[in-house]
């Protein structure tokens, strides 16, 4: 199940849009990145469940930081929230390892539904 | 128009709400267009600045000091809707034959193409893509309705031709910049938007309006 959830986006605003979707009853535990390279950090000193992954940031990008949590964590749960819905962009994702894409700005529903989708996953891992 | 600063009409959490619905709107644009020329958009991180009209002139100035600025291209278009004004994409001198290329492969160029007209062209159709994209979800983001006129650009002319006939000193600008990567092709570009005052007030209303939708 999901204990931990990393948000990673250098727009505090976006931060707290995708933090007010995630439900507070449920007491997850939350941690945020602005960027790539702090997001990598953050993810080996807390180890989350699911990371929530913007693409365009400074100092490294979406892209470059999925790749280094995956190649750090096979496993790992990455979704990437982006406005750039390139088809190059998304397979590109994909092909890093991304569990899923999902478009900026987001819907409650859509968090809480991808969320539902990482705890599935997690579960079927035993 | 009052002498009112920026600072005071809008506050600086505003301002990075309006960046982040802007940096989304500037990244459906850059798939609408790859989409239209089947290549790879690399973005770069869009900052978003607000200025008075008048000021544009001497930022821009600053901003672009690597460009030529007797040899700039502009395409410019004017919306409507509750939020209106007018959108400017400003290109370095070259920004048009490297884009043409986009589309024909081909990098060299001779004297004699006639290439000037395909480069008005080629302006005309990115930017009406990259304006209508980006202006239309802003405005779709913030729950408004646009419509646009024709775009209109100038080819390698001096920015001192944009200053005296398209900027109205009462306007206030947002100035948003980024630079944009074609594959390989290192094209940087400037966008900015100038609107009035009133246009703020309903502005600021719809930035409150769209974050209400994630009030816990």
């Amino acid at each position: 199940m999901i204990k931990k959830i990393l948000i990673v986006d250098d727009s505090p605003i976006s931060v707290k849009i995708i933090s007010s979707c995630i439900p507070k009853d449920v007491g997850y535990e939350l941690f945020d990145a602005g960027d790539g390279k702090v997001a990598v950090e953050k993810y080996m000193q807390n180890k989350p469940d699911l990371t929530f992954m913007d693409l365009t940031m400074p100092v490294m990008n979406g892209f470059q930081a999925l790749e280094e949590i995956i190649k750090y964590d096979p496993k790992a749960i990455v979704i990437i929230l982006t406005a750039d819905v390139q088809i190059k962009a998304v397979a590109k994702a994909h092909e890093l390892g991304a569990f899923s894409v999902l478009k900026k700005p987001p819907s409650k529903e859509a968090i809480l539904a991808a969320i539902k989708e990482a705890d599935a996953a997690l579960a079927s891992r035993g | 128009m009052s002498n009112n600063n920026v600072k005071d009409l809008i506050t600086s959490s505003e301002t990075d709400l309006l960046q982040e619905i802007m940096n989304i709107a500037f990244g459906r644009a850059a798939s609408d267009l790859a989409e239209f020329i089947d290549i790879f958009v690399i973005l770069s991180v869009p900052q978003i600045k607000l200025l008075r009209a008048y000021d544009l002139p001497t930022y821009i100035n600053n901003e672009i000091m690597d460009y030529d600025q007797d040899k700039v291209s502009v395409v410019e278009q004017s919306f409507w809707g509750k939020f209106k004004g007018n959108a400017f994409l400003v290109f370095p001198s070259g920004a048009g034959k490297r884009m043409i290329s986009l589309f024909d492969g081909r990098d060299e160029f001779f004297e004699s193409d006639p290439s000037h007209e395909l480069e008005k062209e080629t302006f005309l159709e990115i930017g009406n893509i990259l304006i209508g994209a980006c202006i239309g979800k802003l405005a779709e983001l913030l729950g408004d309705v646009t419509t646009y006129s024709p775009p209109r650009v100038m080819v390698e002319k001096s920015l001192h031709v944009l200053y005296e006939n398209l900027l109205d000193p009462d306007s206030m600008a947002i100035v948003l910049r980024t630079v944009f990567e074609f594959n390989d092709k290192n094209i940087s570009g400037y966008m900015f938007v100038l609107t009035k005052e009133e246009s703020f007030g309903w502005l600021k209303n719809a930035l409150h309006k769209f974050l209400e939708q994630y009030d816990d």
